[in-house]
């Protein structure tokens, strides 16, 4: 690791560790912005973490973005981190200029600008946002177009963990101003996005695990510490099993980006994370007993994430049909030697 | 709470060049680049094991003075994945080449290296593991095959048990134990190595389920072993084990057992048509040994670097022997036929032979139980 990147991770272990003990996932839960932290986070500099230098970023590129993401998926941070992130991200590379504030990425499938309005489901955090990057397939590569607060309407609407999805609606005339975004495509911005809440997935999982093993050591029933009982050690044994195959399936993605083997390393990772989730979820739960359940102990700020996150941009089930295609569609007849290339 | 570390690895090019190297080689031997072979660290074959020393491929990480090939645990690694994806017989050496000459590097005397460690690495001695006892599993602090000290050398008396081709190895790193049992129930135990063409040694061959008759019964009735034949310390078995058992756990032959279903399948949904439910499975289970082989080869740089990860080690093989043991049960659902042993070729007999071999997976080496009971130690729960 960098000095730099060790720095990074660093310092901002720091602020998502201090916003945990603000009260603004009540906010975002009641459907108000956690305004102060963000400005927190803003005030830092942080929206610029993936831009080149030359765009006067920290130059940490996708790499850096996740490692952040992570974190904040560790401390069930409530900002639109990873979206703002992609968002600064995306528009540098479009030679879009943002000002500071929340901007979302919006990703469509195919080129709607034929009919006149546009509808679109689970935009995370639309209604606080300054302005929407709209990316879609144009004649030549991908178009973007940066939309104003005030030219979109909002339907509210949430994920399980209480995290802003909403369904947007606009005149496709906003989009006839765009940009155009070049090297990359739908698909492999779509599974950028997998990684980004694979990575928020495995900090949470982590997360999850040292917040269970530590309340198996201290509570007690029957005279001792719950943790002490092999049929609990065995459940968390494996939890752990998990959580570690996960945070590593993210490295090793992570680690394959821009290289042939990215995408399939992508969906390995949505995979991983997303069954261990399940996993974790319903072992955490099932250690803390009743107090878990309970809205004001924080293991289910993490559980209702991982619960919302295994399913948002392919669940395990859409990733293992893609990653099975492409087993079935090798050319070389040989499984064995594609495996082998992912690590070397 | 020790964090478990699973940094990813890429290989070198030096790596790389040796797996063509192993590829070259397999397809050379023809016969085994097309076997549909199911558990084949089970099956012996020491032709194909002096084969293999013939090109450097065995002892290929100990030190060049003893023959060793001073390569990284890294290369090893590689070699290794390349014979068992291919299914290639490599039962004879399995035992010696993975863990009693690391043991004998780590705790032997200088004679026992010199003497032994040559012969391993011209696949000219093969070793077999002389752990459990038949009242011994899990339990292995509590075996009772005794050592007992006669002039010039011990006399052994008792039995072991589930010792994978004993009737065909040269030599038995054997516990035993060499004082009574006290309050410290880890104390009193020390290896020994044992010629198994010693007068007093019966070998009776015990059939699996699975009508494969690699594992015996062995008896020890008055076996005398000389005093240069004691590895490490008296009384310092226990602790010589557990290093032992370190190298045992973490390498990809504790998910590659059943690998060659998955190719098998493959093929035949290539060519029967694929329904979106297959691809699933197929995608899933692709997706768990892509990060086993990440995890594995990890570890395999640690023990590189001179780490020895017990825990991480734990976790490799608890989940890799998982996989190996569900992707039977997922893929017979998704070719939809009869496991069959009688059938020469295809995959219904493949099938057959993961089905009926998979119990063993998740037993040798330490059960399931005992890998969780270790990882928990290490999150602090004991």
């Amino acid at each position: 690791m960098s000095d730099l990147v060790q720095m990074v991770e660093e310092s901002a272990t720091r602020l998502f560790g201090s916003f945990f003990e603000t009260q603004a996932t009540e906010l975002m839960e009641a459907g108000d912005f956690p305004q102060a932290i963000w400005d927190d986070f803003v005030a830092d500099g942080w929206l610029k973490t993936m831009l080149p230098e030359e765009k006067e970023g920290t130059g940490l590129g996708l790499e850096g973005g996740y490692l952040l993401m992570r974190l904040a998926g560790y401390y069930a941070t409530p900002l639109p981190i990873t979206e703002s992130l992609m968002a600064f991200y995306l528009a540098a590379e479009a030679g879009i200029d943002l000002p500071n504030g929340v901007f979302v990425p919006v990703f469509l499938t195919e080129d709607t600008t034929q009919s006149s309005t546009l509808t679109i489901k689970n935009i995370p955090w639309a209604r606080h946002a300054e302005g929407l990057l709209i990316i879609r397939p144009a004649q030549t590569g991908l178009a973007v177009s940066l939309v104003a607060k005030g030219l979109y309407n909002c339907q509210p609407g949430q994920n399980m963990a209480g995290e802003p999805r909403d369904e947007v609606s606009l005149d496709t005339s906003h989009l006839q101003q765009s940009s155009p975004l070049t090297g990359v495509d739908m698909a492999k911005l779509e599974s950028w996005m997998a990684l980004a809440r694979a990575s928020q997935m495995a900090g949470a999982l982590k997360s999850v695990l040292e917040r269970t093993v530590e309340y198996a050591n201290e509570r007690s029933q029957f005279g001792r510490q719950i943790g002490k009982f092999q049929a609990v050690q065995q459940q968390l044994a494996v939890q752990a099993e998990l959580t570690s195959a996960s945070i590593c399936a993210v490295d090793a993605a992570i680690q394959h980006l821009s290289t042939e083997q990215e995408l399939e390393l992508i969906a390995c990772a949505k995979i991983t994370t997303g069954e261990s989730a399940g996993y974790a979820a319903k072992t955490s739960h099932a250690v803390h007993a009743a107090i878990g359940f309970t809205q004001e102990y924080p293991l289910q700020l993490s559980t209702r994430r991982l619960w919302s996150w295994r399913d948002e941009f392919g669940n395990e089930a859409n990733w293992s049909a893609r990653l099975g295609q492409q087993c079935i569609d090798l050319t070389t007849d040989d499984l064995w030697s594609w495996l082998t290339t992912q690590t070397s | 709470m020790k964090t478990l570390n699973f940094k990813p690895v890429i290989t070198s090019e030096k790596e790389n060049n040796l797996r063509q190297e192993v590829r070259d080689f397999l397809k050379e031997h023809g016969k085994i680049k097309d076997a549909e072979v199911i558990d084949s660290w089970s099956v012996c074959d020491p032709e194909f094991s002096r084969a293999l020393a013939q090109k450097g491929w065995l002892g290929m990480t100990w030190p060049p003075e003893y023959g060793g090939g001073n390569q990284s645990y890294l290369e090893r690694y590689v070699m290794i994945e390349e014979l068992l994806a291919a299914g290639a017989p490599v039962g004879a050496h399995w035992v010696a080449d993975r863990q009693s000459g690391p043991l004998l590097l780590r705790f032997g005397t200088e004679e026992q290296r010199t003497h032994f460690l040559p012969k391993i690495i011209a696949g000219e001695c093969f070793f077999a593991i002389g752990m459990s006892e038949p009242n011994s599993g899990s339990d292995l602090a509590s075996i009772k095959t005794r050592a007992e000290k006669v002039d010039g050398g011990w006399l052994i008396n008792g039995s072991k048990i589930w010792t994978s081709w004993a009737h065909v190895c040269h030599q038995m790193i054997t516990l035993c134990r060499t004082a009574p049992e006290t309050k410290d129930r880890h104390a009193g135990l020390s290896q020994l190595i044992v010629d198994l063409k010693q007068t007093g040694i019966t070998i009776r061959p015990i059939e699996n389920l699975a009508g494969d008759k690699h594992f015996n019964e062995i008896f020890f009735d008055d076996v005398f072993v000389p005093d240069n034949r004691l590895i490490g310390s008296v009384g310092e078995g226990w602790s010589q084990v557990m290093a032992e058992l370190a190298f045992e756990r973490s390498g990809p032959e504790r998910f590659l057992s059943s690998y060659q279903l998955l190719e098998a399948a493959i093929k035949q949904l290539r060519k029967n048509g694929i329904t979106h439910h297959a691809k699933m499975v197929i995608g899933e289970y692709t997706a768990r040994l892509m990060v086993l082989r990440q995890m594995s080869l990890s570890v395999a740089k640690q023990l590189q670097e001179g780490k020895l990860p017990v825990n991480e080690a734990s976790v490799v093989k608890d989940l890799g022997t998982s996989f190996e043991q569900d992707l039977p049960d997922a893929i017979r659902l998704i070719i939809n036929t009869e496991p069959r042993p009688s059938e020469g070729e295809g995959i219904e007999r493949l099938l057959s032979d993961a089905i009926l071999k998979s119990p063993a997976f998740s037993l040798r080496g330490g059960t399931r139980e005992i890998l969780r009971g270790i990882i928990a130690r290490g999150l602090g729960l004991r």
